[in-house]
């Protein structure tokens, strides 16, 4: 078995409301191995963010985390959250411009990162800066620039370098190329690929791309309202997909195929419930085809490590 | 003639300190070229997708071809009629735009947050004295919002109320109030969660078939256009480098550029 760098077990987030205490992230539990980047799918509001932001202990209040445990290296991280942020685990955040302050230079900015974060001179500090922008294909002359002297592209990838200074073992990355073209969207998830390779980083990628999961991730999580719907290999998960909410993803995601001409595309009915309103049982029950009388009222957990839907059961004890 | 004619479609915008900082440090004017004379045409009832990079001119396009940008150069043509003919009388004008719809991007910014979601849908009647009294303006928006999937009790709701593919759809169902004939469309699903942007692929796609509507779809992504063009245009630094129908352009595409485009989106696909 590989080797386990962080370990979720059925973490809670709730928000206490007006409308009482809403649950934005229930029973998650997900592990992350060495070296490989595991995509987070679903749709807006599923809580992919929060996942994230539990990870790293910066849920804003009143949302806190209720329940469960996170282990990162064997040790349990979810009492003291800041004795890993930035250091050993760090963000990337859709908008390059909230990691990065217009008013420094790109230099500066890595150079504090890096001093922060490791026992060395002022002048070592400078040599890494430059040699982490090279990493990421920017021209280490630049690193006296301003950030608005770079592309949105450019940006991003100095957001990567600062996650990368202090050399962490895992990186969150937040729809990190959601906001970027394709052309340079493919230079960034191609860096990333590199550095796991190369460094042995884990990455979790969140996404809401279907095709960034194909091409990027070695194993995938779908989130559903809050709850894993399912998780496996991804090759697998988008050719053989269990969980009828991701067999709907994989089915809506149209495709560069000229024989795709005039087909109506199929489509999931309805949305995603709001935490205020969620349904009882299987939180997709009420848009899902395959609903049996259990879904209704019994909320399925994962079944056979792959999804939590009642078919499994059945499935199972078929066999 | 087909019935809508892009032609030799160009826009430049200035870019120049003001005149007084130019004379004081002898630069010169600074003009970019959004868009490069740019001619296409699209037969009625079918559609006509713009796919280009951030910044290579396709909202410039689209709001000239809806009337809200004046090109610099070149005009659009619907029906045989010159959007931007200077002698066309006004009400001749207003007449034409009646008949060219717009869908924004951002489902978020496009509708106003203060209005009514029967006001929204129900200003272009207004607008365009379309409908007389209020009692059959509700009754038309009633039927606008079933069109869409909505409810006719929706009218009284504020935009904040729904989610974004619905927002989408009230935006749809506003530009339809005026009865176009075109609709453009800029990026109308970039905000959208895959299962949301197939509901709204498919509404304009039943919405087309039902009533001859003639598309200008405008996007970054290539697979979204696949299911609904019949044609492809691509766009770099403002000027249209390619055109094909799509089964052409995946197979065989000319430019390097177009290569690239296709190389770079991400695919679902496993090969
Ligand atoms: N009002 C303006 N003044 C100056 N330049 C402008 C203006 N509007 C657009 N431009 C420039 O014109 C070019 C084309 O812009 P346009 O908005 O058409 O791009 P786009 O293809 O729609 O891009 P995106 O995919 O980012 O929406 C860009 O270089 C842009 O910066
Ligand atoms: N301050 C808050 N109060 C109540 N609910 C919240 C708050 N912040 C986020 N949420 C809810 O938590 C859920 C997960 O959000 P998020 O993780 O941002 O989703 P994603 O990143 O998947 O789009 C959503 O339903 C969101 O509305
Ligand atoms: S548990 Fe039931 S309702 Fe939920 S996805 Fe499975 S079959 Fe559908
Ligand atoms: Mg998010
Ligand atoms: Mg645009």
């Amino acid at each position: 078995m590989s080797e386990n760098l962080l370990e979720i077990k059925n973490i809670d987030v709730t928000f206490k409301t007006r409308h009482g205490i809403l649950k934005a992230i229930d029973n998650l539990s997900l592990s992350v191995n060495k070296g490989e980047i595991l995509g987070l799918v679903g749709e807006s509001g599923a809580g992919k963010s929060m996942t994230g932001a539990a990870i790293l202990g910066l849920i804003d209040p009143p949302g806190r985390l209720s329940s469960g445990q996170i282990w990162y290296k064997g040790q349990r991280i979810d009492q003291a959250p800041e004795t890993i942020r930035g250091h050993e685990i760090s963000m990337i955040f859709q908008d390059p411009l909230v990691s990065l302050n217009p008013l420094r230079r790109i230099g500066d900015q890595l150079v504090e990162t890096i001093l922060t974060h490791m026992p060395i001179t002022k002048y070592e500090a400078i040599e890494r800066a430059r040699k982490g922008l090279e990493e990421v294909g920017i021209d280490p002359e630049r690193i006296n620039a301003y950030p608005h002297t770079f592309s949105g592209g450019m940006r991003q990838r100095v957001v990567i370098a600062l996650a990368l200074a202090p050399e962490p073992a895992l990186i969150i990355a937040d729809e990190p190329t959601t906001a970027l073209d394709v052309s340079v969207q493919a230079q960034i998830l191609d860096l990333l690929k590199r550095l796991c390779r190369e460094r042995g980083t884990s990455i979790i990628l969140v996404t809401h791309d279907m095709g960034v999961i194909a091409e990027t991730t070695d194993r995938v999580g779908v989130l559903y309202a809050g709850r894993l719907a399912e998780i496996g290999d991804t090759r697998d998960i988008l050719t053989n997909p269990k969980h009828p909410y991701t067999k709907g993803l994989v089915a809506s995601t149209p495709r560069i195929d000229a024989s795709s001409f005039d087909k109506t595309l199929y489509q999931i009915s309805g949305s995603m419930p709001k935490l205020d309103a969620m349904p009882c049982g299987c939180a997709f029950h009420p848009r899902c085809e395959f609903v049996l009388d259990k879904c209704r009222s019994d909320i399925p957990s994962i079944i056979a490590n792959r999804a939590a839907c009642w078919l499994l059961d059945k499935e199972e004890s078929l066999l | 003639m087909s019935f809508v004619v892009a032609k030799n479609l160009t826009r430049n915008y200035d870019l120049s300190d003001p005149l007084i900082v130019r004379a004081l440090t002898m630069r010169p004017k600074r003009i970019l070229t959004a868009v490069d004379d740019v001619n296409f045409s699209i037969e009625k009832g079918t559609t006509y997708a713009l796919v280009g990079e951030s910044g290579s001119g396709k909202s410039t396009i689209a709001k000239m071809a809806v009337g809200l940008l004046k090109p610099s150069v070149g005009t659009l043509i619907v029906d045989g009629k010159n959007l931007n003919d200077p002698a066309l009388a006004r009400e001749d004008q207003l007449a034409l735009r009646r008949r060219i719809q717009m869908v924004f991007q951002s489902p978020y910014a496009s509708l106003n947050p203060r209005w009514r979601v029967g006001d929204i849908i129900a200003e272009p009647i207004k607008a365009f004295c379309l409908i007389d009294g209020i009692k059959a303006q509700s009754m038309r928006v009633s039927e606008l919002l079933e069109q869409v999937g909505l409810a006719p009790s929706d009218a009284t709701k504020y935009p904040h109320e729904f989610s974004g593919g619905q927002r989408q759809r009230i935006s749809i169902a506003r530009a339809l109030s005026s009865q176009p004939e075109v609709i453009v469309c800029d990026e109308p699903t970039s905000a959208l969660d895959v299962s949301v942007q197939a509901q709204v692929l498919n509404l304009l796609k039943a919405l087309q078939k039902e009533y001859a509507l003639t598309y200008l779809f405008i996007t970054h992504d290539l697979a979204v256009v696949s299911t609904m063009a019949n044609k492809i245009g691509v766009l770099n630094k403002g000027r249209l480098v390619e055109e094909q129908s799509p089964a052409g352009l995946f197979s065989r595409p000319q430019q390097d550029y177009t290569k690239m485009l296709l190389n770079a989106a991400p695919s679902i696909n496993f090969d």
